[in-house]
């Protein structure tokens, strides 16, 4: 049966994940996902396009070359 | 009736760590009288406060007699030669546990100090425990169920904020007069701000992290927490610089912090964010007295300026956008092995981020870019920024504790700190003011990259023209009650 309520997807995404969850851990596991869920809700409204982070990854000289 | 050695002591408790060096250097204090007095407060008071996991009597007061005789055969350091100093549990300290305030990692012995921990030792400093926080600085309440919960000096019965509780907790009760703290969201200003010490988020890779267990590697900072502006430069001194071990550690020449501390105000120009920082979200007691310290800085000759930032609401999203998915991928094979041993405040928070998307992280990330570019044009014609660390008056201990019928209060602790986490900028909190609850207000100072010079001068000048800082906390007893 599909899961109905929020807290029914939390513990069936959890299982996928093969992690046990309790009933409260559950309940605050699902606060916790609705404060990131409203912080990604305003981070997906920002147009940023051409504010690529450059230094994501950044090589580093190798010591070969360093002596 | 205390005897006179006892008064001797006590009169350390809340002196500043130039004060104490002052006197180490001249002769006139003991290292080990000092360590001595930190010591019997731990004693008097931790018991009820609850800020020290650790602490190490016996090698404090070994390594106090070996300051006390290098000292005295002319073998000064510096002024933190013979300061007893707290590290917050991250930090590695070789052949004690670091716990990270979890049940998870409570056998976890460092195998070498963190390179701070080395830092302090070199400069002659006293180590006297490892200190209470957050279960793996997850957390701005500063409450722990696994390690118990600190208590705040000013009222018992309130939170201290968090992640560095115990650190803040220790330093304004005269248990120590320095100790080290770590901050991704806030984690140091916010408790300095509810506990009425300074506290400096320095620079985004000023400080090494080498040995300190991560939240999130792209936000986490090391800084001091202390009793005053003047304490917190000295301390920087001591840690600042590069760690080729620490891939974000900056190669930026590294100032004598203390140099501009007596610079004063004039010609400095302070930008007040209206909008955003004394809105709608603050309490108005707190925006009160922020803002009648920023008249008190206009009138000591700093000019304000006021700004406009419609776009730095979002801040403390991306905080949040960026710290969720890191700090999961940091707990992902622990979480797997050790899901019980985590306390359900943290294991909850790390378990929500494993359905953020891969590309939500980079839009994050990409967001962060983007607000760094807001944040430098709208700072362009001021020297630092002036706003409340903590936008709310200190909940109680009971409002923040879960409860089935009700969500805790305290997640709007972090909506301002967070945003200087964002942009790596140095950031520090100092007193400036008690509500009517007589509960001590933040006001937290933020400069340019790599600017912790100025943020510092700044915090100075502040504490030249009120006397907050010098506030012994009330709901504790003083030393010996006398």
């Amino acid at each position: 049966m599909e899961p109905t309520t929020d807290l029914q997807k939390f513990v069936e995404r959890a299982r996928e994940n093969r992690l046990t969850i309790s009933f409260e851990h559950a309940v605050d596991a699902v606060e916790s996902e609705k404060l990131f869920t409203a912080a990604y809700r305003t981070i997906r409204g920002i147009d940023a396009s051409g504010f690529e982070p450059a230094a994501i990854f950044v090589p580093t000289k190798s010591s070969r070359l360093c002596g | 009736m205390p005897g006179e050695d006892q008064r001797v002591k006590s009169d350390l408790i809340y002196r500043s760590v130039a004060e104490l060096a002052a006197g180490i250097q001249s002769g006139e204090l003991s290292p080990v009288d000092l360590v001595a007095a930190s010591l019997d407060r731990i004693s008097q008071l931790d018991g009820d406060l609850n800020a020290f996991l650790e602490v190490w009597d016996d090698t404090a007061r070994e390594n106090a007699l070996e300051a006390e005789k290098a000292i005295s055969s002319g073998g000064y350091l510096g002024p933190l030669h013979g300061i007893p100093i707290g590290l917050k549990d991250l930090i590695d300290v070789a052949g004690k546990k670091t716990t990270g305030g979890s049940k998870v990692l409570a056998n976890n012995v460092a195998g070498t100090d963190a390179t701070v921990v080395q830092k302090l030792r070199s400069a002659g400093a006293i180590l006297v425990g490892k200190l209470n926080l957050v279960e793996f600085a997850f957390g701005t309440t500063g409450l722990n169920s696994h390690t118990g919960d600190v208590k705040n000096p000013w009222d018992r019965t309130r939170i201290t904020a968090g992640s560095s509780s115990g650190s803040a907790a220790a330093v304004a009760s005269g248990m120590i007069p320095a100790a080290l703290g770590t901050d991704t969201g806030g984690s140091i200003r916010m408790p300095a701000a509810l506990c009425g010490i300074a506290g400096l988020k320095p620079t985004y890779g000023r400080v090494s992290r080498v040995g300190v267990l991560d939240l999130s590697w792209s936000m986490d900072h090391v800084g001091p927490m202390t009793r005053t502006t003047a304490d917190c430069a000295l301390m920087m001194n001591v840690l600042a610089g590069h760690d080729p071990r620490d891939t974000a550690s900056s190669t930026e020449p590294v100032p004598d912090f203390t140099a501009g501390l007596s610079g004063g105000l004039k010609n400095l120009s302070i930008g007040v964010p209206k909008d955003y920082f004394f809105g709608d979200l603050v309490d108005p007691e707190v925006a009160s007295i922020v803002l009648s310290s920023v008249e008190k800085m206009a009138n000591a000759g700093a000019e304000i300026v006021e700004l406009a930032m419609p776009w730095v609401h979002k801040g403390r999203s991306i905080n949040l956008g960026v710290i969720m998915p890191e700090a999961t991928a940091v707990h992902e094979r622990m979480l797997s092995d050790r899901a019980d041993s985590y306390t359900p405040a943290v294991r909850s928070r790390i378990q929500a981020g494993f359905n953020i998307s891969a590309v939500d992280y980079v839009r994050a990330q990409r967001a962060r870019e983007w607000f760094n570019h807001q944040m430098a044009e709208s700072m362009a014609r001021v020297d630092v920024l002036v706003t409340p660390t903590v936008p709310i008056q200190t909940p109680t201990i009971a409002d923040c504790t879960p409860s089935p019928d009700r969500a805790a209060a305290g997640s709007e602790l972090a909506i301002f700190t967070g945003v200087f986490d964002v942009t790596g900028q140095p950031s520090h909190s100092i007193p400036c003011g008690f509500t009517s609850q007589g509960l001590p207000v933040g006001m937290m100072i933020t400069g340019h990259p790599f600017d912790e010079a100025t943020v510092l001068q700044v915090g100075s000048a502040y504490e030249k023209l009120t006397d907050w800082h010098q506030r012994p906390p009330s709901d504790i007893p003083p030393p010996y009650r006398l």
